[in-house]
């Protein structure tokens, strides 16, 4: 089971399962109901609040990929009900002999097409920038759509060819075809799942930056996702403006359809599979009956905004996902969180040697540089936070970089994952040049790195948060299983070797500080990186797990690995980095070994300061007198 | 020629109204980083209240100002405290939903309140122009554009020259370190958001004179406002007054030497070419985000 765990559903044990299985049975009843509806019962207006359900289920599960996956928050999804709705139209009226239903796959291929541009744009506009995109997308096409009449009927709109069927089963086409088109969204939702590509997307939400740097391709797993979240509902939106006959901008491309949308995703639960069906199921009936007992226009406004305003406040995470919290706290109940259980004392390297070899170095062998950096520059405004570094880390090496706080450190580690854009400088990672590569390229070719205040993936498990980094791209391993076998075990020996693999189904979220500091460094393991760029390892944790994170980077660099580590504890720097950069005002003042640096009169002043030459004197001092004492 | 001239005038008279209420809309965002899409919603509010005080007691629009003001001030203190501070640390998200949730019960409540037909509120000078030099001004818009400008100083005296201005700009740079020098975040959000939905409520009564409007007239003008602020740099309050001129100009040369049919896609195409071209907009910056503590 656990190999094939989406990152949404992780039911664990036999209750779990069980659950899972009713869950099963209620969907397959339902199912079966929907299918037989129109030959048991001829009533026209359950049908009709029926087709439009479907409409809106197809519409909320295409948004549940985009916002509940991948957490972007879009108003402008009914657009794509309209588009697919016009284009239908607009073909069918200037081709009156073919059949309508010719034109309902092209709807999806126009929707997509779209999406792909609006993909483009999103490309650059993340959290309330998008938003606003989306809803600035959707006015657009409002807009167009009045405007261009020659095309599509301006207000006035287009009439549709009445269908040619039977009057008998005048609405049986519309609801089947609309019930096939949403078990093909609901196939593709839950296949979106549980592939690679859905564990990219809930990265993205959870951490874009992080994503990035782990690993995964933002560009290509947005653009498929927006091209995912709208295809079948283009062909939706075809068959429900087929089912009206009448498009016009007012009805196809009202924003009321957009927030309808949202609600039934809000209500049902954002991320699952059924909460959309099951929300837009509940909405569309709520809506019907606002508009036939209640008066419609006004009292649909106030409906629905104060709808949206309650889910928000009181129920954020939707109905199916408080179903399922509740019955996994009865579960639970009374038996004791694994958190607080002992880190792990960690195993050694050797279960990982399929994967690693140790390194025989010949000793005053020319060592070419692993990571060279070269006049790098970065301003924010008129602060140069990085103002010409140069440095080198040669291959195989510990390298330290210190400094005091405000002199670059965190910025110059920005700069080379590419976390932000560099004004200026080159950057060479084994011979090659990666300053012009995106972040994800630079994991891909062998950079790996841990960030000052730790950045997991807070909603997912430890172990997926450790499979979740992709230490290469190609289109096909999108379609993989999210969580192979192979790469369950690899990163179940790499949270061994921290010491957390008793942590493995625990969210991120959960943990203490140092435990994310240990899972992060699995999770950039995994990368199988050349170089491991550490912001901090020995900051805000203990002193035992100070000397044990030590060990593991003294073990790892036996193994081949090359650090460059950013730190503020002097005695881990100085006794296990060689040699070791120091920063001050953006540029490099000082390089050499450790025992260089803390003569070096520069450093003490800028850094150190003539306290630790003392303390570290009378450290000398007092070991020699206890060495003349003992003999 | 004249005509250019003309139409330059009357846009930047017009950017002076957008300016005032694209303030409201930057400032809250920027304190709280909440998007406020029930800004609009507000300032058709603030038209209608405007339109009953005319229309029932004879109060001249722009005076009504001096009551619209307060009356969407004291409303949105409470829609603060009600709605919006108990989500003020989900996600962004939330919030927008939230917000959009107000605008449609206001756009509903309004319907209810005044009717869906288009109303205008037309004082004895609304159709009569100052003539210089060949130029016609009609005077709505001139003593439009002159009450919004008295407004927004005001606004920017406040928030520059007062206690309350400095504390709102320590709790929107850094909300826990203002709240540790004494500061009651809380406190200065609700005054923030009560002030960003006056600024809007006082917009209201001057457009109310300028255009006719409906309930649903607010979608229009979140589309129009959120443009400008996106352009200006979400957050910045100069950059807000700097886009909404350029916005006005923009939107009238598009009506008067396109089409006015295509003006209402103007703010669209801007929110597409701004976030495609530079996404910080004309004086926003961009921040590192890898160093955020709360």
């Amino acid at each position: 089971m656990s190999a094939a765990t989406s990152p949404e559903e992780a039911p664990t044990g036999r209750a779990g399962a069980s659950t899972l299985w009713v869950g099963r049975g209620i969907a397959a009843v339902a199912a079966v109901l929907l299918l037989l509806y129109p030959v048991i019962n001829d009533n026209r207006y359950y049908q009709n609040i029926i087709i439009l359900s479907l409409v809106f289920a197809v519409a909320a599960s295409g948004l549940s990929i985009i916002t509940g996956l991948a957490g972007y928050v879009s108003l402008g999804q009914g657009a794509f009900i309209g588009l697919g709705g016009y284009t239908v139209g607009i073909l069918a009226t200037h081709h009156p002999d073919t059949s309508v239903w010719l034109w309902v796959p092209l709807a999806g291929v126009v929707a997509a097409l779209v999406a792909l541009v609006l993909g483009f744009v999103a490309l650059r506009a993340r959290g309330p920038s998008f938003v606003i995109i989306t809803v600035a997308f959707l006015f657009l096409v409002q807009v167009i759509a009045i405007n261009w009449r020659s095309l599509t009927g301006g207000t006035e709109g287009l009439t549709l060819p009445l269908p040619t069927w039977s009057a008998d089963i005048m609405n049986w086409p519309f609801y089947y075809a609309l019930t096939a088109i949403l078990a093909l969204q609901l196939l593709l939702a839950w296949w979106v799942r549980r592939i690679k590509l859905g564990t990219g997307l809930v990265a993205i939400r959870e951490d874009e930056t992080k994503a990035a740097t782990v690993g995964i391709n933002l560009p290509v797993e947005k653009m498929i996702a927006f091209v995912a979240s709208s295809v079948f509902v283009g062909m939706a939106g075809g068959v429900y403006g087929y089912y009206l006959t009448f498009i016009d901008p007012r009805g196809m491309l009202n924003i009321l359809l957009s927030v309808q949308t949202m609600l039934a995703l809000l209500v049902g639960g954002k991320a699952t599979l059924w909460g959309p069906v099951l929300g837009a199921f509940l909405v569309e009936p709520l809506n019907e009956y606002a508009n036939n007992n209640l008066g419609g226009g006004n009292t649909r406004l106030v409906l629905f905004g104060g709808l949206l305003i309650l889910i928000v406040l009181f129920l954020p995470q939707g109905v199916l996902p408080a179903i399922e919290s509740l019955l996994s706290w009865l579960r639970t109940r009374g038996s004791a969180g694994l958190v607080g259980a002992r880190i792990g004392t960690g195993g050694s390297l050797a279960s990982l040697t399929e994967r690693l070899h140790p390194v025989e170095r010949e000793p005053g062998a020319a060592v070419p540089p692993m990571l060279e950096v070269k006049d790098l520059r970065k301003s924010f405004g008129g602060l140069k936070a990085v103002d010409g570094a140069s440095l080198v880390v040669p291959e195989g090496s510990i390298t330290g970089l210190i400094g005091p706080n405000g002199s670059g450190k965190t910025t110059l580690f920005n700069l080379v994952d590419d976390t932000i854009h560099a004004d200026g400088g080159e950057i060479w990672l084994a011979g090659e040049r990666i300053d012009g590569l995106s972040p994800w390229t630079r994991a891909h070719r062998g950079l790996g790195r841990t960030f000052q205040i730790t950045r997991l993936f807070r909603e997912m498990t430890v172990l997926e948060n450790v499979v979740a980094a992709q230490h290469s791209f190609s289109w096909s391993q999108l379609g993989r299983i999210a969580v192979s076998g192979a790469e369950a075990k690899a990163a179940e020996e790499l949270l061994e070797y921290v010491g957390m693999r008793a942590f493995r189904d625990q969210k991120a979220r959960a943990l203490s500080y140092g435990q994310q500091k240990l899972v992060e460094l699995a999770q950039v393991l995994m990368l199988d990186p050349k170089l491991i760029l550490l912001d901090e390892p020995a900051g805000g944790i203990n002193p035992v797990l100070v000397e044990r994170m030590s060990e593991m980077i003294r073990e790892l660099n036996s193994y081949g690995k090359t650090f460059l580590i950013v730190e503020h504890n002097m005695p881990f720097v100085l006794g296990l980095c060689d040699p070791v950069h120091v920063l001050g005002r953006g540029r490099t003042m000082a390089s050499g070994t450790p025992d260089q640096i803390q003569n070096d009169p520069a450093v003490v002043d800028a850094y150190l300061g003539d306290d630790f030459v003392l303390e570290a004197t009378e450290q000398v001092e007092r070991a020699e007198q206890e060495r003349a004492g003992s003999t | 020629m004249t005509e250019l001239v003309q139409t330059l005038v009357l846009s930047l008279l017009l950017g002076g109204v957008y300016a005032l209420v694209a303030s409201g809309l930057t400032l809250i965002f920027g304190v709280m980083r909440v998007i406020n899409i029930a800004h609009g919603a507000f300032l058709i509010l603030g038209a209608f209240i405007a339109y009953t005080l005319w229309h029932a007691l004879g109060l001249d629009p722009l005076v009504g100002v001096l009551v619209t003001t307060p009356v969407v001030f004291a409303i949105g203190w409470a829609i603060y405290h009600g709605l919006v501070r108990p989500i003020r640390n989900a996600p962004m998200s939330s919030t927008v939903l939230l917000t959009f949730g107000l605008a449609l019960v206001t756009e509903g409540v309004m319907g209810f309140v005044w009717g869906n037909d288009s109303t205008a509120i037309t004082p004895s000078y609304v159709d009569t122009s100052f003539h210089v030099g060949g130029v016609f001004l009609p005077k709505a818009q001139v003593y439009g554009g002159i009450v919004a400008v008295v407004v927004l100083v005001a606004l920017w005296l406040v928030l520059t020259k007062t206690w309350l201005g400095r504390a709102i700009r320590a709790a929107a740079a850094n909300p826990a370190s203002a709240e540790l020098v004494g500061i009651k975040v809380t406190s200065v959000a609700a005054l923030v958001f009560a002030l960003g939905l006056a600024a809007a409520g006082a917009g209201g009564a001057i457009t109310g004179v300028l255009y006719p409007f409906v309930p649903g007239s607010h979608y229009l003008w979140i589309a129009r406002l959120l443009a400008i602020v996106v352009l200006g740099g979400l957050g910045s309050l100069e950059g807000a007054v700097l886009s909404a001129l350029v916005f006005g100009i923009a939107e009238t040369v598009t009506a008067v030497y396109v089409s006015p049919a295509w003006a209402t896609a103007v703010p669209y195409a801007i929110v597409f070419a701004v976030l495609l071209i530079r996404p910080q907009g004309l004086l926003g910056t961009r921040l590192r985000d890898d160093a955020v503590t709360a």
